[in-house]
């Protein structure tokens, strides 16, 4: 009676299980040979790819990965990369922390990667950088804009965007040059990202002599801001700019809700903005908003480099890149195969002492150098909203960052 | 809520064998011996895997561990006394940040959390007792019993409560939990990550704490307290009128329960070493859940093998997502699997029965006289 379900059970987790483990077994091999020169010239280049394709942060690990897979096909379409192809391995980490530690275990172990590439959040770049640290093999990611994942990870750790140091201090600098000393402050206390971005923004904003009149924060995935906007509106004089802190899936409701209730100042946030969702939930609200990020992905107003990516992005995929963390997952793809070229080898070591080297790579989301830190300086794109889209409002550099 | 294919649970089945004479064959009848060889195959299993290169699987076995912990003592609070519990994730997030807090060194305590209150940031339990991590330990149990008290005034409140109505209440438990985490930045660093937790947990740590676990749940299910909270289960007007209370059971069974999965969060906490509020929400919430339904409410060896099946499929799909590039299928298929089962086997694989690990051998060996 009981061994009857039990024994078939048992038999289906077994053979579930010796099948995952045969796919497992043959990698070692590979491995061993790849370091050993370049006499297996045939031999692909493994560069690990972790990304969270399913789950809360797909929004945004998608076209990152889609980025650095046409990346991948391109450069093997060029004739890859020290004459050998290069083989992106895709993970996908489900924004799972367990199986991002994971998958990072089996980049290392079983796929035998050179390097690894992913993520757009610190959550699950922590969660994978200790195993990569002490594999020592050097990891940058995508869109993740901690600067303190590098201290917090280590050496081999790298930024292929800005730092949220930089973005916060351009949307100050900008803020305060062009609508005024005195800002609203709003955060969604419930997110790093939005946590730390709103804190550089008041760093950097009263360092330039600016008074922050209010600030106020609410609960992430809020759909009701007019207890904020009740607060605001018994303030005595307006504030001159509204700067928002805020998630991709927030930015339409608050940012509508303050226009319907008559709030019709200029609006600053950062790179959480750079949704179609913006101009689809806001609609014509969207009018007088203005963001950092990393590029303006538009096929008329962008860059050359820019618009030939969206042309063989749209190719590729069938539609547009649906945000700039897309062109990031692509110049993180081609900032690494650009350093095992100078580096000569696919030894880690000398890969990561050529990322560091990096001077002025041209990447579509802005020229790359990394000096003494690990996270790169680079200009920071500010898109202001015109007439239902997005426009091209300045390209700057922070005259200066707040520490981390 | 029970079904009819809910039978009376045979309780004692692997105790109550009649030792046979004779060399091996009495070994195999023997339910003791079958237990030690049992454990005895699985510490040789876990010593083959700290080979080098085998990270991996390293890290595949520990999650097991630590889920089991997790299911193990949700089917403890939820599946022996019938009031659905959704807000365990919770005691486990309190389980994780307590230990986590307790043994961050000094020096990164003061760079971390800065602002705690004095006699906390004096507080370190980062020591060792020869190579033994004893302060990881104390942490863990310090951690666990703290949340085990939590769970006693949560329980004193919720446990009166019965069917959905204590379901919504322990999942505002949850919610409260997060909220807290949150807004306690001088403690748990808010929204930020919470990072650079020394990584304790290894095989033998998870797998220590989840046989102990397997043990005293196993141990509570055929003890007078067990069969209490099994019976006010089934009916709760009839075990009043044979003179059993209804809350005593159920807040055992519910502060175990917390403290198995505080210090599932422990172990949690010092394997993945970095996590935020975020982490211990409704996914890990119903991750265990189904890890259990598949399993079957009530049964102690369900829930080792609704970890295991889950675990295992969930894996072997992952896997073939990267073969076929059909990403979220795993997730997909497992949610069908789930209501296949609950379709066909509405009280999970094993429902409230027990696999008797000396039968299995009886059944393949010598037939029994």
């Amino acid at each position: 009676m009981k061994t009857k379900f039990f024994i078939p059970v048992v038999m289906l987790i077994v053979s579930l299980l010796l099948l995952s483990c045969g796919r497992a077994t043959p990698t070692p091999s590979t491995s061993g040979s790849d370091t050993s020169g370049e006499a297996a010239s045939s031999e692909p280049i493994k560069i690990g790819g972790g990304f969270a394709l399913t789950g809360e942060e797909s929004a945004l690990d998608l076209p990152a990965a889609n980025g650095a897979k046409l990346a991948a096909k391109e450069i093997n379409a060029a004739g890859g990369v020290l004459g050998r192809p290069v083989d992106l391995i895709v993970h996908d980490s489900q924004y799972k922390m367990d199986v991002t530690a994971q998958i990072a275990k089996q980049f290392v172990e079983e796929d035998g990667v050179v390097a690894v590439i992913g993520f757009t959040d610190t959550d699950s770049v922590l969660a994978a950088g200790p195993t990569i640290q002490a594999a020592g093999l050097p990891f940058i990611t995508a869109g993740a804009t901690s600067p303190k994942i590098p201290t917090q990870v280590g050496d081999e750790m790298f930024l292929a965007c800005f730092g949220a140091t930089v973005q916060a201090a351009a949307g100050a600098e900008y803020g305060f040059n062009n609508f005024g000393p005195n800002a609203y402050l709003l955060w969604d206390k419930g997110v790093e990202y939005t946590t730390l971005l709103g804190g550089y923004f008041k760093d950097r904003f009263t360092e330039l002599g600016g008074t922050i009149v209010l600030e106020d924060q609410y609960d992430d995935e809020a759909t009701d801001f007019s207890a904020q906007i009740a607060k605001i509106k018994a303030l005595p004089e307006q504030p001159d700019f509204y700067f928002i802190s805020a998630m991709p899936y927030n930015v339409g409701p608050v940012i509508k809700q303050f226009r319907d209730a008559g709030l019709t100042g200029p609006i600053v946030g950062g790179d959480g903005y750079d949704t179609p969702d913006l101009l689809s939930v806001a609609g014509p609200a969207a009018e007088n908003v203005f963001f950092t990020t990393h590029a303006l992905m538009d096929a008329t107003g962008g860059t050359e480099g820019i618009k030939k990516f969206i042309a063989d992005y749209n190719k590729e995929y069938g539609h547009d890149p649906e945000n700039a963390f897309a062109a990031l997952g692509y110049d993180t793809m081609n900032l690494i195969s650009d350093a095992i070229t100078r580096a000569g080898s696919t030894d880690a070591a000398a890969i990561k002492k050529a990322i560091e080297e990096t001077k002025d790579y041209a990447g579509i989301t802005g020229s790359i150098s990394f000096g003494d830190s690990h996270i790169p300086q680079k200009g920071v794109t500010i898109i202001a909203v015109k007439d239902g889209a997005f426009t091209l409002g300045a390209e700057v550099v922070p005259e200066k960052v707040p520490a981390p | 809520m029970s079904t009819l294919d809910d039978r009376p649970a045979s309780p004692a089945v692997g105790e109550a064998q009649p030792a046979n004479p004779g060399g091996v064959a009495a070994l195999t009848q023997s339910p003791v011996a079958i237990r030690l060889g049992a454990i005895l195959l699985l510490a040789v299993g876990l010593t083959l895997l700290q080979l080098p290169g085998r990270a991996f699987w390293q890290g595949f076995v520990i999650n097991l561990g630590i889920f089991m912990i997790l299911v193990l003592s949700l089917n403890l609070a939820s599946g022996f006394t019938g009031v659905f519990s959704l807000g365990h994730i919770g005691f486990m997030a309190l389980g994780a940040y307590g230990s986590a807090i307790l043994t961050l060194p000094l020096a990164k305590k003061a760079d971390y959390l800065p602002n705690l209150p004095a006699w906390l940031a004096a507080v370190h339990f980062d020591f060792y007792l020869g190579p033994f991590p004893l302060g990881f330990l104390l942490a863990t149990l310090l951690a666990a019993g703290l949340v085990a008290g939590v769970a006693l005034l949560v329980g004193l409140v919720l446990m009166r409560l019965s069917g959905h109505f204590v379901a919504v209440a322990t999942l505002g438990f949850l919610v409260i939990v997060r909220v807290i985490l949150f807004n306690a930045d001088n403690f748990t660093r808010g929204s930020r990550t919470f990072s650079n937790v020394t990584p304790y947990t290894g095989l033998w740590w998870v797998w220590c704490w989840a046989i102990l676990t397997l043990y005293v749940v196993w141990r509570l299910k055929y003890s007078a307290y067990g069969r209490a909270m099994f019976a006010q289960r089934e009916d709760s007007l009839a075990a009043q009128a044979i003179g059993l209370a209804i809350l005593p059971p159920r807040l055992l069974a519910f502060v175990v329960s917390a403290f198995f999965t505080a210090v599932a969060g422990s172990l949690y906490a010092h394997f993945i070493t970095s996590f935020s509020p975020t982490v211990f929400y409704f996914d890990l919430t119903f991750r265990v859940i189904t890890m259990l339904i598949v399993g079957g409410l009530g049964s102690v060896s369900g829930s080792v093998l609704g970890t295991v099946a889950i675990m295992a499929l969930a894996e072997a799909l992952r896997r073939l997502e990267d073969v076929t590039l059909l990403y979220g299928m795993s997730q997909i298929t497992l949610a069908v699997i789930l209501i296949v089962i609950i379709i066909y086997r509405p009280n999970g694989l094993l429902g409230r029965r027990e696999i008797v690990l000396a039968r299995l051998f009886r059944k393949g060996g010598e037939p029994s006289p």
